[in-house]
């Protein structure tokens, strides 16, 4: 139960595992002692997919609008006798007046909690008394809550997930306590520096916008926080044409239809209200950013906007994206880490969200080496807007997609969240024809994007220098 | 409710469940057993090459070395460097990694499944022909320092590294995996050369691949690749003393916005007849939301942000870890908090829902745990390395039912009366 302030990057959901050992030098660390299972642990928390896209599934899920607006998407997928339910709603942080950050957080902390037939601690129980589990994710565009639960259990978990859409009752001792939590999790994102910087980063890219707010809100305006804010922001976004059911599972997508009619199919219809949000700026030399840390080593994170879900520079920014930072043979890797070894780590990460788009590269290192590496990276990116790339690195590229696609799709849950971040963010049927988009892409029209979204200065830069460190 | 659970999960682990999985084991002649799960759900393969070396054979001189071993292992082979290797890898749209751990070492490999016997093939590359070039050794430590360093940086993994350290004392599960600055400064490529030989033998391996594959074609083709390695003998093995937990309370400091705060004691290893009670204990003290460390001082009390407990499956004593993570101003009600709850349930009997609970969720998460295929393949050799056979699972699941409330209390008497803490205190 947490917010999302992970990397964008939807090619590495959370519980992914790094490419190769370099970046798995990040592997070494899950695999370490025990200490490692809590790091897993405290990853998993903080994170959710912010970026949007995801490539095309080979068996088609069926979609159904119920009469008051609700979506349905159901898929039969047996890998084990489990099933993922996911409720998504067309709202997120950016749904949130600049007076009241962190209310769709607050709310994705408080809808467990309870309704009037569900005390609070009782829903949690009954999950993890099925074997199952619940987990949810605050993001700008979108907020879901996800349960897996042995297959038996559809109809509890159905049942459980339309109560919490309409009737959450905001239990008011359970609201000053969660209020604590909520302050730990910003902690939490402020110890972990490669969480805070690509916060930082997206904060001084985006803002004014809301995308560069902080999606935990401010901790004066959490301080004040009511019971009655929290309930009339639930009640104007969380209405039937807003939410997205997906179910994904060992079952019969026939037996679905009438457990939702059931239970979704009863809430009142009402039209939505989103926010009206400014327009997204551009980047340039001003958006630079030094902060002091505790760190021994040095981060340094540069973001270039680039193309929003729904447009058609997606697919090339994509593989682009892959072949500048995704694996140790990728071009910032090959360059900047293993031959120039100006950086311990690096990597580049695309977030794509409806109204704006953000390529990262981020990197730890030695703080001497802040101003070279950045050079550096420069150096690649006007290589490949000079000379393009090779057929061998899209093919490549391509190739990882259809893997991180395949990979997804082992679990019940990854295709489930494939299909709700596809239908909020974007559409369903642009998701289920990704991966042969991608492979039409030509080196060509990978090297336009290049040099259509990725100059020598219309970029952000965030610093983390460790305190004390000259530079 | 729970009981069609269990009933469930039962015919899940007995039977094969819906669209998975049949699996074949082999042992080579050399002594090398080669398991495979033929799994068609997704076009993916995983494979974990396990070896039976890590830091129970370490020492503090060397700590570290296992791993060490495995980062300069994947510098290159005798046939293609470090860089071609991974751009043929990621030509499978896989990945391969090499890690030491504590009771094994592992290299873990995926792909698209269409590409298995490539995958199989990088895989004997990396175990059977590493080129360990002395030029590389430097580099690596440097960045493993690097690595150690940012452990370091990170609150909640220092303060599990230094809890370990003092419960475990003299024993090598005190040591942390990637060792320290120092140890990796003694370690040189003739010790990294040596420690590969003395561990990388046939009988100390065990291949698992579990995927879209045909188990007759991979254990065909795994015969091709590792059935001729000679076998190297048996390797001598030092006997420790047991650990105790040595009941003390330590304090460290470091600049953090969070405390933290462990507290544990020695528990049994993962074949000891008090395993599933002392599972079910760590559940029901720590399993997720409903555990009682996350209802009463999280959700209850708001004293911490993150409230778990840890049990992990060892070869030798495991630990039984009871962990916060709270802001500075609430650590010290926190740990008191913590301590009441150890002691209630060391005083009062676990009610039968709230056992059932437990159990439900244990054994959920046990079969949660095994839907990716790297996961299955990993399982299935780690089975092997720890010598519990592979019925394992199956015997754990009856004893996980079988554990009643008057076992709880046992094991809560026996396992938490010698209480070691760690407080990780913000500077």
């Amino acid at each position: 139960m947490a917010a999302s302030l992970r990397g964008p990057g939807r090619r590495s959901p959370p519980h992914a595992e790094p490419l190769t050992r370099r970046l798995a030098a990040s592997n070494a660390a899950p695999l370490l002692l025990r200490g490692g299972a809590v790091l897993l642990v405290l990853l998993l928390a903080g994170c959710a997919a912010i970026g949007g896209l995801r490539p095309g599934a080979a068996a088609k899920p069926t979609r159904e609008v119920l009469p008051n607006g609700v979506v349905l998407i159901v898929q039969e997928h047996r890998a084990s006798d489990v099933v993922a339910l996911q409720l998504w709603m067309r709202m997120g942080g950016r749904d949130e007046a600049a007076d009241e950050l962190g209310l769709a957080h607050y709310i994705e902390h408080m809808l467990f909690k309870g309704t009037p037939t569900r005390p609070p601690g009782s829903i949690d129980t009954m999950i993890e008394g099925f074997g199952g589990t619940s987990n949810a994710f605050t993001s700008y565009d979108t907020t879901h809550y996800d349960f897996v639960v042995p297959v038996e259990h559809v109809r509890e978990g159905i049942g459980l997930l339309a109560d919490l859409a309409v009737n959450a009752s905001f239990p008011p001792g359970e609201i000053e306590n969660e209020k604590k939590v909520v302050f730990e999790e910003m902690n939490l994102i402020e110890d972990d520096p490669e969480k805070f910087l690509l916060r930082r980063l997206y904060e001084l890219s985006y803002s004014p916008h809301p995308y560069g707010r902080p999606l935990l809100g401010q901790r004066e305006f959490i301080q004040t926080l009511t019971r009655d804010q929290l309930a009339q922001f639930y009640r104007k976004h969380f209405v039937p044409k807003s939410m997205v059911l997906v179910v994904v599972g060992a079952v019969d997508p026939a037996r679905v239809r009438p457990l939702v009619d059931a239970t979704f199919g009863r809430i009142a219809a009402e039209s939505p209200a989103r926010r009206a949000s400014p327009p997204v700026p551009a980047l340039d030399r001003t958006r630079r950013a030094d902060v002091a840390r505790a760190e021994k080593q040095a981060y340094l994170g540069l973001a270039w906007r680039t193309a929003p879900t729904g447009n058609e520079d997606i697919y090339a920014v994509d593989l682009l994206t892959y072949i500048l930072g995704d694996s140790p043979s990728s071009r910032l890797n090959q360059t900047v880490r293993e031959q120039q070894r100006l950086v311990a780590n690096i990597e580049a990460g695309y977030g794509a969200f409806e109204q704006a788009g953000l390529v990262t590269v981020t990197a730890r290192l030695e703080p001497a080496n802040l101003e070279k590496a950045e050079a550096a990276i420069l150096d690649v990116i006007r290589k490949v807007r000079a000379e393009g790339v090779t057929e061998a690195e899209r093919h490549r590229a391509v190739i990882t997609a259809e893997s991180s696609y395949a990979f997804d799709i082992e679990t019940a849950e990854g295709l489930a969240k494939s299909y709700g971040q596809a239908e909020t963010t974007w559409t369903l049927d642009n998701e289920l024809a990704y991966l042969a988009r991608l492979r039409g892409i030509t080196a060509a029209q990978i090297q336009a994007v290049a040099r259509k979204y990725f100059g020598d200065d219309n970029y952000a830069r965030v610093r983390f220098v460790p305190e004390g460190a000259s530079r | 409710m729970i009981q069609t659970t269990l009933a469930l999960l039962a015919v899940a682990l007995l039977a094969t469940p819906v669209g998975a999985a049949a699996q074949t084991r082999e042992r080579l002649d050399n002594g090398l057993i080669v398991i495979v799960r033929e799994n068609p759900v997704a076009p993916v393969v995983a494979v974990s090459l396990l070896v039976k070396m890590g830091t129970r054979w370490e020492e503090p001189a060397n700590a570290g070395i296992s791993n060490f071993v495995h980062a300069v292992m994947v510098r290159g082979t005798e046939k293609r460097s470090g860089a071609e290797l991974a751009e043929a890898i990621a030509a499978l749209g896989g990945k391969i990694t090499a890690a030491g751990d504590v009771d094994y070492s592992e290299i873990r490999a995926s792909a698209l499944s269409r590409f298995w016997r490539e995958l199989l093939g990088f895989t004997a590359e990396l175990a059977l022909a590493p080129k360990f070039s002395p030029g590389e050794v430097d580099g690596e430590r440097d960045w493993l320092v690097g690595r150690i360093q940012k452990r370091r940086d990170n609150a909640p993994a220092r303060a599990f590294d230094e809890f370990f350290a003092t419960l475990y004392g003299v024993h090598p599960y005190a040591l942390q995996v990637l060792g320290t600055p120092e140890s990796l400064g003694r370690v040189d490529h003739a010790a990294i050369v040596a420690w590969y030989r003395r561990f990388y033998r046939p009988e100390r391996m065990t291949l698992a691949v579990s995927g879209q594959v045909s188990a007759a074609e991979v254990l065909a083709e795994a015969r091709r690749l590792f059935g001729d390695l000679p076998r190297g003998g048996p390797v001598s093995e030092l006997s420790r003393p047991a650990p105790m937990s040595p009941g003390t309370r330590r304090v460290v400091e470091q600049p953090a916005q969070q405390a933290q705060i462990l507290v544990g004691g020695i528990a049994p290893s993962l074949d000891h007849p008090d395993h599933a009670a002392v599972k079910v204990l760590s559940t029901i003290l720590g399993g997720g939301m409903a555990g009682r460390l996350f209802v009463e001082l999280r959700d209850k009390r708001g004293l911490a942000y993150t409230a778990a407990a840890y049990y992990d499956p060892v070869r030798e004593p495991g630990a039984l870890v009871l962990y916060l993570g709270t802001a500075p101003g609430n650590a010290a009600k926190a740990e008191e908090a913590l301590l009441q709850e150890v002691e209630r349930v060391r005083t009062d009997p676990v009610g039968a829902d709230e056992l059932q609970r437990a159990k439900g969720y244990l054994l959920g998460r046990y079969t949660m745990d095994r839907r990716t295929n790297e996961r299955q393949a990993w399982y299935l050799a780690f089975y092997e390395v720890e010598g519990v056979g592979q019925d394992y699972a199956e015997r754990y699941r009856r004893a996980v039912e079988a554990v009643t409330p008057g076992d709880v209390l046992r094991v809560a008497r026996q396992y938490l009366g010698t209480l070691t803490t760690l407080v990780l205190r913000p500077r």
